[in-house]
């Protein structure tokens, strides 16, 4: 059995230190998306969605271009590990899609007077989300891990270079009907405060890989030992 | 074509080094270790789901190896692929026939499908060498199980190869269809291809064959020729 | 040369099977004609709300019709013992996509020149005034909705909710071309007034190319084993 490693799980050694400074530097964006800023001349209070809103959208497309990039790697070299930081990747990224969605959607109901909007950059979420549902329900259905890797990289290749184009066919189709309706481009104090929330949002990330890649090494490791005869 | 992987330069036509193969949940084939020799017969035993059909496929480039390396007719497995195909025949189980389509048609597809124009005549004759000759023009629909398995085994004579594999040939078989199959092994080896058989018949394959494989629950048991056969491998091997 | 032949020897036997087994098709256009009158009788008779809606109706008809001919497309390949029997061949193992794509495009055209008629009778549309371009936009768009959905039916054919899975991973990846050719069959239905019918055919040609390619590209990873 001797390509049976003895179950070894990655060190946990730096992951409080990472889960500290996420802490910090999310409580330190919001108090300053909260009280250092002043409201939105113009949207009031609920602009301030936005330091969280932003961050989420970052984090979701971050999390699908790692998704992308382990894909291509997996099928390069066939090595389980790119998988594994993929498949995690891809849960942390639909957890961050559907939180972009639902604050877009707070957002929009006081901005635009309703919950949804058919916004380009909402509407390629939307898909985005459902694209990456897909990806993970594909690979509940592999019994073995190399089919799993493979399935689920070919999805996450094809949804990832699917998002662009999905986003300027929406794109077309609102703006040959009307002018997209966005919220308008921020500048000045805003842009620090959202840099430090996107900061303390991907420290998040980081952390919240090493911990959800742990299990998935765990997962494999109780794979093998459910083998038959193993 | 054949500028590398021929008989001449050597290479055995098989050769396994530690291959493992997972299907499920359970480790279809466990370290496999194997080599045989160009223009010999192996003849592969062992109950159902032994891995006789998992090794087959393996070797035909079919599945790709879960751990180990292994070559056949002298390239790579995973990556040369494409020119193993090119000198290998598998015959499956499953025949790979379409049900709607003649027996000329079928033979026309195969061929087609490995990159061959050929002329009707041909597959008249190979009908014809493999008991067919009267059912060309009738839809394989309407064929017996045996019917079918001669014109899988049709379909292997529309292409040159260096290699053949055939997986349980003698199945739905009457005598004289086995004594068809025996008869190709037997012209193949003397043609000087390889012939890789897996049955849980002991025919007269196994005692024409130059060595023999027990399977056993995805591991290869014994490795020798048919007269140094323990009883017990094939009692093993064998409900019949 | 030999992928061009292997690619005409799956469309030469899918094409002789389906002529073989004409229920099955002649089903599938029954079916279609009945998404059409499902769509009449949710949207009303209103002639002028029919035929504003009708590019719209006719894409989704041939979306839901088209994922029941998607899901046959390697059901052959099943019947027949699995897609060993394609795999096991040497040469381009792309070809195997190619064959299924031209199929099931073909299909879809012969398809859609029954219930395109049908729509046109049932949902009062009138392509006639653009009609080389409206055919033109037809063609376009079944090829990028053939190309897609043969890429993600060889993804899914061997899965346990396959019936499931084609939609829930086709659907997604599909808005684009879908997007591109209800607007412009809308656009060419309304006798295009605002002349922006040719900014969708250049999307949906680019639509196309971009997904060939990258199917082309990825397919010989769809089928290993």
């Amino acid at each position: 059995m001797s390509e049976l490693s003895a179950p070894s799980l990655p060190p946990t050694g730096r992951a409080p230190l990472l889960a500290a400074g996420a802490l910090v530097a999310m409580v330190a964006g919001s108090a300053a998306g909260l009280l250092l800023v002043p409201a939105d001349a113009l949207q009031g209070e609920v602009q301030r969605l936005m330091y969280i809103h932003v961050p989420a959208a970052w984090l979701a497309m971050l999390s699908f271009f790692v998704v992308f990039v382990m894909s291509v790697l997996y099928l390069v070299q066939r090595d389980l590990r790119w998988d594994r930081v993929a498949a995690s990747s891809a849960e942390i990224g639909v957890v961050f899609t559907a939180l972009t969605l639902l604050l877009g959607s707070l957002w929009g109901k006081p901005t635009w007077g309703v919950w949804w909007t058919w916004d380009p950059r909402l509407t390629t979420t939307a898909i985005l989300l459902m694209i990456y549902v897909g990806y993970l329900v594909v690979r509940s259905f592999a019994d073995e891990p190399e089919t799993r890797a493979r399935w689920a990289a070919i999805v996450g290749i094809v949804g990832f270079v699917d998002v662009p184009i999905v986003y300027l066919s929406v794109l077309w189709w609102r703006t040959l009907h009307q002018p997209p309706s966005s919220p308008r481009s921020t500048a000045g104090e805003f842009v620090y405060v959202l840099l430090l929330n996107v900061a303390a949002f991907t420290l998040l990330y980081i952390y919240l890989m090493v911990r959800r890649y742990r299990i998935a090494v765990a997962e494999s490791h109780l794979e093998e030992l459910q083998m038959e005869g193993a | 074509m054949s500028g590398y992987g021929t008989a001449e330069d050597g290479t055995p036509a098989v050769w396994l080094e530690g291959i493992s193969k997972r299907l499920g949940r359970t480790w279809a084939l466990r370290d496999i270790h194997l080599d045989v020799e160009r223009g010999t017969s192996l003849v592969v035993i062992g109950p159902n789901g032994a891995g006789k059909t998992t090794l087959l496929r393996v070797i035909a480039t079919l599945l790709r190896p879960s751990a180990g390396a292994g070559e056949v007719l002298g390239l790579p497995l995973v990556r040369g692929a494409d020119g193993i195909r090119r000198g290998l025949g598998l015959l499956s189980t499953r025949n790979h026939l379409y049900d709607d389509l003649t027996a000329l048609e079928n033979l026309r597809f195969a061929a087609w499908m490995a990159g061959l124009r050929a002329r009707e005549e041909r597959f008249r004759s190979i009908l014809a060498s493999v008991g067919l000759s009267s059912d060309g023009e009738r839809r394989v629909r309407e064929f017996s199980s045996g019917m079918r398995r001669r014109l899988a085994f049709g379909t292997l004579l529309t292409r040159r190869l260096d290699m053949v594999l055939l997986d349980e040939p003698y199945a739905s078989l009457d005598g004289d269809g086995i004594r068809m199959v025996d008869g190709f092994v037997e012209a193949w080896k003397r043609a000087g291809r390889t012939v890789l058989l897996a049955t849980h018949r002991r025919g007269l394959a196994v005692r024409a064959a130059d060595r023999v494989v027990v399977l056993g629950a995805g591991r290869l048991l014994r490795y020798c020729r048919p007269s140094e056969l323990d009883p017990a491998d094939l009692d093993g091997g064998t409900a019949e | 040369m030999q992928l061009a032949l292997r690619t005409w020897a799956i469309l030469w036997k899918d094409m002789l099977i389906e002529l073989r087994t004409k229920q099955s098709f002649s089903a599938m256009i029954f079916f279609a004609a009945l998404v059409l009158f499902l769509f009449g009788f949710a949207v009303g008779p209103d002639t002028a709300t029919l035929s504003r809606l009708g590019g719209g109706l006719l894409w989704i008809a041939i979306a839901f019709t088209g994922m029941l001919s998607l899901g046959r497309t390697f059901q052959s390949e099943e019947v027949a013992g699995g897609l060993d029997g394609l795999r096991m061949y040497p040469g381009e193992v792309r070809a195997i996509y190619l064959g299924k794509l031209l199929a099931n495009f073909t299909f879809l055209l012969v398809l859609e020149a029954f219930l395109v008629p049908v729509a046109v009778v049932l949902l009062h549309l009138e392509p006639w005034e653009h009609l080389p371009v409206f055919v033109g936009i037809m063609l376009l768009g079944t090829f990028g909705f053939s190309v897609i959905g043969t890429f993600y039916a060889s993804l899914t054919h061997h899965l346990r909710a396959r019936e499931l899975m084609l939609p829930l991973l086709l659907f997604p990846a599909l808005v684009p071309v879908f997007l591109g050719a209800v607007n412009a069959t809308s656009l060419a239905l309304a006798g295009d007034p605002l002349g922006q019918i040719g900014v969708w055919i250049r999307l949906l040609i680019s639509f196309d190319v971009i997904f060939l390619v990258l199917c082309v590209w990825i397919f010989p990873t769809v089928l290993e084993e």
